[in-house]
């Protein structure tokens, strides 16, 4: 019988780490238009930081969140990220994003959830051409910490 | 302890485990363009005086190189062509040389008018600034003295693809 208390305990405890542990995100950028420039200068950059992001996790296992996209973005065209980072996590400050899964937030160990912002940039360079309008998706993995 | 009461309590710690070393995502959709962009500029306001002439010929043309221009486009095979609003006066021509950018193929010397013309051609995807803008002012005798004016050269960039 004690034996399983216990275990019920490890259940219910088990249930709470979990979602304890939380990453989600609120909200889709407006598109990207790249349209101008200065006259010999590359085409002007865009930002967009009107969505965020909410984690948390568990100070004894601490976290951190990656960042891909599902394609490669095309040639001479650059999507980085950047994450503002929870309270005594760290960022990776803006990182170009492609199909590999780059570290954007270290250390995330608050408790409560925060919300932060997420800051996306848009640049190309002349010889990218004209790109007509596409979309990347873009996927955001908490994972443990180192 | 019983095997009975043990496995449950394992399987249950096996459980917790999973979950706590399980990833979590999120995703969101980013949506993106590029449109055709060409942008010209130029700088500097070129002053020509015709003053001189050797005994026997034409007057001597005036030159000034002071200007620069710039391009950014990330399209193909884009020109650029010059007009001005009004003709010279009678026995006055004035040209203009722009220095091409990269890749691309300048006319030189070229005579501007009201009807434009083309001044550097199969400009592609580039970005580039303070290339040489040449003016040159030339007058013949029959035009005789001329008061200081002003023309407005217009540069436009087309024809890119």
């Amino acid at each position: 019988m004690k034996a399983l208390l216990v275990g019920s305990a490890l259940l219910v405890g088990g249930s709470g780490f979990a979602r304890a542990q939380t990453l989600s995100v609120t909200g889709t950028p407006a598109s990207m238009t790249i349209s101008g420039a200065i006259a010999g200068s590359q085409p002007a950059t865009l930002t967009n930081n009107s969505t965020t992001y909410t984690v948390s996790a568990l100070p004894i296992l601490p976290k951190k969140i990656t960042a891909q996209i599902n394609t490669n973005m095309p040639a001479g065209v650059i999507l980085t990220v950047l994450l503002v980072p929870p309270s005594g996590a760290t960022n990776a400050g803006r990182v170009a994003l492609d199909n590999i899964a780059r570290d954007v937030v270290s250390n995330v160990t608050n408790l409560l959830p925060q919300t932060k912002i997420i800051e996306y940039q848009l640049s190309a360079t002349v010889s990218a051409g004209v790109i007509s309008t596409s979309t990347r998706t873009v996927t955001f993995t908490l994972v443990n910490y180192p | 302890m019983k095997a009975s009461v043990f496995a449950p309590v394992l399987a249950l710690t096996i459980g917790v485990s999973s979950t706590l070393a399980s990833a979590q995502t999120a995703t969101q959709t980013v949506t993106f363009a590029v449109t055709a962009i060409n942008q010209i500029s130029a700088t500097g306001s070129p002053s020509l005086t015709v003053t001189t002439a050797t005994a026997g010929s034409q007057p001597t043309a005036a030159t000034d190189a002071s200007s620069t221009w710039a391009v950014t486009t990330n399209q193909t095979g884009a020109k650029i062509s010059a007009s001005i609003p009004t003709a010279m006066p009678t026995g006055l021509t004035l040209s203009v040389n722009l220095a091409a950018p990269s890749g691309a193929t300048s006319a030189g010397l070229t005579p501007l008018g009201t009807v434009a013309v083309d001044l550097v051609s199969t400009i592609t995807k580039v970005a580039q600034l303070g290339m040489t803008a040449t003016y040159e002012l030339t007058a013949t005798a029959a035009a005789g003295v001329v008061a200081a004016s002003t023309k407005v050269v217009t540069y436009t960039i087309s024809g890119g693809t």
